[in-house]
């Protein structure tokens, strides 16, 4: 029950800080972290995997009501949730019975890292290159995308970090 | 598990494309209604911080207008004998300058993005419909792309799905201006042929050769040009005349004529495909 309240409240917080505070920052025109990713990848290890895709669907929906991006954010958080369940298989090895919340203390620092660094790149490459779709900038999309993925991954070990004190 | 992530994907996609037209998504776009009141409640912290300087715009252009009430009054006194025997009645204004203004808060600006948009805290009820033209204290903002009761959303020049009609000020050769996706201060101006003259610093306003704007409104200042040996059309870099980063409030456009000249030019148009 604590699990799911806690989830919930992450959902809010996490919409409430992306769309009000994050999608304001415009420092040189790159830098546009994606905090709300992080909300799919605290989901518990076992949650069931199509609600996962369905609740990364609505996260995704509701950043594009705030944004005007109809389906973009949606699309490529649908596809970071999808991928989701295969990179915890390839970094960690869960028993079987267990149910834990990812973080640095229950995959290991190492482990937990390379979670988010692989995830957040999907998300954020997938995002951009939907984005300038029709407009193709391959040197402008590269640096926004590496530059942007690095905010948005220091910013999420950042919050682990300071959680998990 | 596949299927339904595939399912959710095209659902995706269907979204984004029917947003990419020029179509009227008004349920999922910042025009909805509960969006735009929660963006209107941080604008109006935010804005509370840029007061100062809104104030000396105001008063900047109250001096500019008294002025020209002055100058204005001035003219009329001095041809008042001639006009002693004229009907005010009989004078014509021209059609295509019946136009008023409908001053509009922005409530939601992007600038960093590929296709930006801006949110006005004004609707249909204001009498904001689609298609006409929004400009700032300084210049041409964008044009109105869909409508709900309260609230208006906006395509401005930095979205390259609009091109805007513009002309140079000094010669009134024309050409589209378009956004290159890149900076939010400059746009170019395409079409513009080898044997026009022009320099750095030229003043470009809007052609008034459509609906959404009248002639003459500063658009920008040429900042950079350049054309190959073997290119017919200059490549040309304008400094947009408005701050994108700082705008707060502008005036949308109301043209009074606007659906006699449509049905005019369509009923024209339309005959000539019977053809």
């Amino acid at each position: 029950m604590a699990v799911a309240l806690q989830n919930i409240l992450r959902f809010i917080f996490l919409i409430l800080l992306q769309v009000f505070i994050l999608d304001n920052i415009q420092f040189m025109g790159y830098i546009n972290p994606m905090i709300y990713v992080l909300f799919i990848l605290s989901l518990p290890v076992r949650f069931p995997k199509w609600a996962l895709l369905i609740l990364a669907f609505i996260m995704g929906l509701i950043i594009d009501v705030f944004s005007n991006t109809a389906g973009m954010h949606s699309f490529a958080l649908v596809f970071a949730a999808f991928l989701r369940t295969p990179v915890i298989n390839i970094f960690t090895s869960i028993d079987e019975g267990s149910n834990p919340t990812p973080s640095f203390h229950t995959f290991g620092v190492s482990a937990y890292v390379k979670y988010v660094v692989i995830l957040v790149l999907i998300h954020h490459f997938i995002l951009f290159f939907i984005e300038s779709f029709s407009f193709l900038h391959l040197t402008l999309l590269i640096p926004k995308i590496i530059i942007s993925s690095t905010v948005t991954i220091l910013l999420i070990l950042g919050l682990q970090s300071f959680k998990s004190k | 598990m596949v299927f339904l992530f595939v399912a959710l994907e095209i659902l995706s996609l269907v979204l984004l494309s029917n947003n990419k037209g020029y179509q009227r998504s008004i349920m999922l776009s910042s025009g909805n209604t509960l969006v735009g009141r929660m963006y209107e409640a941080t604008n109006a912290f935010v804005e509370f911080f840029k007061l100062s300087e809104a104030n000396d715009n105001l008063a900047i252009e109250n001096t500019q207008l008294k002025n020209r009430v002055v100058e204005l009054e001035n003219k009329l006194n001095s041809l008042t004998d001639t006009l002693n025997n004229v009907s005010w009645k009989n004078i014509r204004i021209s059609p295509e300058n019946e136009y008023a203004y409908i001053t509009a808060k922005v409530i939601r600006n992007t600038t960093h993005l590929t296709q930006n948009y801006i949110t006005l805290n004004k609707g249909s009820l204001e009498g904001i419909a689609p298609d006409m033209g929004v400009i700032g204290d300084d210049g041409v903002v964008g044009i109105v792309k869909s409508v709900s009761p309260k609230f208006s959303v906006v395509i401005p020049i930095l979205n390259p799905k609009i091109q805007i009609s513009s002309k140079f000020k000094k010669n009134n050769y024309s050409g589209p201006l378009v956004w290159n996706g890149k900076d939010s201060r400059f746009a170019s101006l395409n079409d513009i042929a080898r044997h026009v003259r022009f320099s750095l610093g030229d003043t470009i306003v809007t052609s008034g050769l459509t609906k959404n704007f009248p002639g003459g409104i500063l658009v920008g200042t040429i900042n950079d040009y350049n054309i190959k040996e073997s290119d017919a059309y200059y490549n040309i870099q304008v400094k947009l005349a408005v701050n994108y980063r700082t705008l707060t409030h502008v005036k949308v456009i109301n043209y009074k004529n606007y659906s006699e000249q449509s049905a005019l030019e369509k009923q024209v148009t339309d005959e000539d495909k019977k053809k």
